[in-house]
Parts: C-alpha cells; sequence; structure tokens
C-alpha cells in the first residue's frame, strides 16, 4: 500500500486548507466551503476507506494504552489515525475562523490561534476558547456563529 | 371524463421522486452516496474474496439497492394516493428500508472483516445472521409484489392500460422470479455450479462464471423484471394498438420469465451463460 504518498497527499491537502483559513478574509463564504466543509470531506472519505480496509487485520484496540500504541504500530491506521487529526483538526480551524468573524476578532489575532490549532489542535481550540471568555465571560456558552 | 392522452412517463427530478416516495428515494440517494468511502477502499484494499477485490460485493449491492429503490420510488407515483399516505404502508415502507439497510451493513461488515456474508457458517453469529439476512431479502423483494399488485388495480390513477400490465407485471415478476431463484442459491453452498477453471475471471463487470454455471445470472435477471417488462410495455404502448400492446406486454413477460428459467436451467446444468 502506498502509505508514504498517502500520507504527502493528505498534507499537502490539510496545508491548502489552513492556508485558505489564513486567507479567509479574503472569501469568507468560499473559504468556509473548502476549509470547513471540502477538505474535511475528503478527508474523512479516505479515513473511512482506510478503516474500511485496514481496521480487521490491525493489531491492538480502544480499551487500553499499550493497545492503543500497538494499534499505531500498523502503518495504514497510523496513517488514518494522522487523517483524523488533519479532519477534525481543520474543521475546528474552520469553525474557530467562523466564529472570529462573527464576533469581530481582529483576523491577526486569529492568524496565531490558526497556528496553534494547526500544530497542536486542542491547544488552539483552548486558547480561542479562553480568548472568547476574557473578552466576555458568557461568549464561550454561545457555540454557532449568531445569526 | 377526461381523455388519457398516452404519453410516455417523464422523469421529473428528485422533486416528483421525493413527493411520491420520500423515504425510498432518500435511502436511494443515502445509498449511492455511500458509495464513496466503498469505492475508496477498493482503491486501498489489497485483500481478495474468490478472486476479486473483497470490495466488490458491496459495492455491487449499493448499486443494485441504489438503482431499485429509485425505481420503487419512480414507481410510486402509480400508487393510489390513499394508500402511499396510509400510515400502514408507511410503516411497512420502514421495515423495507431497515431490511435494505441490514443488508448493506451485513454485506460491507463482513467485507470490512475480510470475511464472507452470504453462505457463511464459519461461527454460529455469522450462520444465524445468514438466515436472518435470507429474511430480511425477502422482506425487501416483497416491495415489488406490494406495489406491482397495487398499480394494478389501481385504473383510477395508475399509467395506461397496456403500460399498467407491464408495470404492475414486472414489479410482480420479479417478486416471483427471484424469491424461488434466490432460494435455491442460498439452500446450495455457493452460487456456483460446479468449480470454476484457473483461467476464469468471469465476465467482465458482472463476473458470472464462463466456466462453469453461475445461479447469479438467473437471479440479476429475474431482479431485473421490473425494468426489462415495463420497457417492453413503454415501446408496445408507443408503436401498437391498445389491443395489440396488452398481447405484446403479456407476450413479453411469458418470454421474459422463460428467459429466467432458461438460465436458471442452464446454471444447474453447469453451463456458463456465456
Amino acid at each position: 500500500m502506498p502509505t508514504d504518498s498517502l500520507f504527502q497527499s493528505a498534507n499537502t491537502l490539510a496545508l491548502i486548507g489552513w492556508i485558505v483559513l489564513a486567507l479567509s478574509p479574503l472569501s469568507p463564504r468560499w473559504s468556509d466551503r473548502i476549509s470547513g466543509l471540502a477538505i474535511p470531506l475528503v478527508l474523512s472519505a479516505g479515513y473511512t476507506a482506510l478503516i474500511l480496509a485496514f481496521w480487521s487485520r490491525a493489531p491492538g484496540g480502544f480499551d487500553s494504552l499499550p493497545n492503543v500504541m500497538q494499534l499505531f504500530t500498523f502503518p495504514e491506521i497510523a496513517l488514518a489515525g494522522w487523517v483524523h487529526y488533519l479532519a477534525f483538526d481543520l474543521l475546528i480551524g474552520a469553525w474557530i475562523a467562523r466564529m472570529a468573524r462573527a464576533e469581530g476578532i481582529h483576523h491577526l489575532l486569529v492568524l496565531p490561534l490558526l497556528a496553534l490549532t494547526f500544530l497542536f489542535g486542542p491547544a488552539g481550540y483552548l486558547a480561542f476558547t479562553l480568548l472568547r471568555a476574557s473578552r466576555n465571560l458568557r461568549a464561550p456558552l454561545m457555540t454557532e456563529p449568531r445569526t | 371524463m377526461t381523455t388519457l392522452a398516452l404519453s410516455a412517463p417523464r422523469f421529473t427530478g428528485f422533486a416528483q421522486l421525493r413527493q411520491d416516495a420520500p423515504l425510498f428515494t432518500t435511502l436511494g440517494i443515502a445509498m449511492a452516496l455511500s458509495l464513496l468511502p466503498t469505492l475508496a477502499a477498493l482503491q486501498l484494499d489489497d485483500r481478495l474474496f474468490l478472486g476479486e477485490s473483497i470490495w466488490v460485493k458491496p459495492i455491487k449491492f449499493q448499486i443494485a439497492l441504489t438503482i431499485y429503490l429509485l425505481t420503487l420510488a419512480f414507481y410510486a407515483r402509480w400508487l393510489p394516493l390513499a394508500m402511499r399516505q396510509a400510515r400502514l404502508f408507511r410503516i411497512y415502507c420502514g421495515i423495507v428500508a431497515a431490511a435494505i439497510i441490514a443488508e448493506v451493513l451485513w454485506i460491507s461488515g463482513a467485507a470490512a472483516l475480510g470475511t464472507a456474508s452470504h453462505f457463511n457458517d464459519s461461527s454460529p453469529v455469522w450462520a444465524a445472521l445468514y438466515g436472518f439476512m435470507g429474511g430480511a431479502a425477502v422482506t425487501l423483494t416483497s416491495a415489488a409484489l406490494v406495489s406491482g399488485i397495487a398499480i394494478w388495480r389501481n385504473r383510477a390513477s395508475g399509467p395506461p392500460d397496456a403500460l399498467r400490465l407491464a408495470v404492475a407485471l414486472g414489479l410482480v415478476l420479479t417478486f416471483v422470479l427471484t424469491v424461488p431463484v434466490a432460494y435455491y442459491m442460498s439452500a446450495n453452498t455457493g452460487h456456483f455450479v460446479g468449480t470454476p477453471a484457473d483461467w476464469d475471471r468471469g465476465l467482465p463487470l458482472m463476473g458470472w462464471s464462463r466456466s462453469v454455471g453461475d445461479l447469479r445470472v438467473a437471479h440479476f435477471l429475474a431482479t431485473h423484471a421490473l425494468h426489462g417488462i415495463p420497457l417492453a410495455g413503454l415501446i408496445a404502448v408507443l408503436i401498437l394498438p391498445v389491443q395489440a400492446a396488452r398481447r405484446a406486454v403479456l407476450l413479453a413477460s411469458a418470454g421474459y420469465a422463460a428467459l429466467v428459467t432458461a438460465t436458471f436451467v442452464q446454471a444447474l446444468a453447469g453451463q456458463p451463460f456465456l
């Protein structure tokens, strides 16, 4: 299986998504469609295909840390795990861009948060939520942009 | 009364299908979209089952059930409106939909696990599932029978005479021909009659054996009576006067049933289709 080339393709695709998010003020609607829908969908289809094809052959499982580590010794499943990060981190990045736009948070402030989410997903989400809370304590209770 | 203009049924897009058969239309589209992950898995997975990719079978069923669901949704325009709105009928449609979903989950789940779906007696659970899925298969095929009878009886809002006969016979024969062929096939150990030769890769696309009998030929033709006979009826209605068109439909139906029987007998004799 060409796991290396799939890994490269997935990375490239995700990177394009993050660049589009970084440039999202140019076209909020299209950056949402590309980075918040199309690219995560393609990555999710690839993830699902990897799971369908390789899950039953992989060692380990979800039930203990050694088992999870075992699971990731199987290349195709490690790749699937990586694609999972890429897809969901990008979805969160797109959500951050959307929420920040709706709440008038300046894009220059959003850029480092996107970078943090790109590198260390949950840390970026945490930082964004802390930023929202520091502007308005009740803001994090709103989980979708006000319409 | 109004004169019934003899017009060919026109495809008016998914909007009409959704209006006439909301559940079957939605499930049919979902079934088509579910090809996305299985087609991708087909590219990635190198496991083989009986000489072909393990994903070929789920994909065949997804395609076949998409066509079946959208065909039923297309014919649903000729069901009496009161029937379509009846609570009992909607419950029945829900049961058919559940049987279809169960069938696809079972077949693609077995593929993902790298095991057989049909003819799998490797463990009590798989054997029990196989038996249960036989019931689900009959349940889902019964939707053709129910639609066929209802359309035949619906003189008020059904299609014009000979075409109504063709649609009804096509639907009813789909059930009547498929169930015995499929039952016979399932009661055996596999769909081949004989052991295929080493060189035998099967017919392109369909995968039917070219060296021994293959019961799937008759099964395939039987399930498509609901396309073949109405198509013959449509042509007959367009080119023949009413009485002749009726006779042509009856003849076409008899011919179609004979074709299914012939391919069934051919397979039983161990002869390949082509």
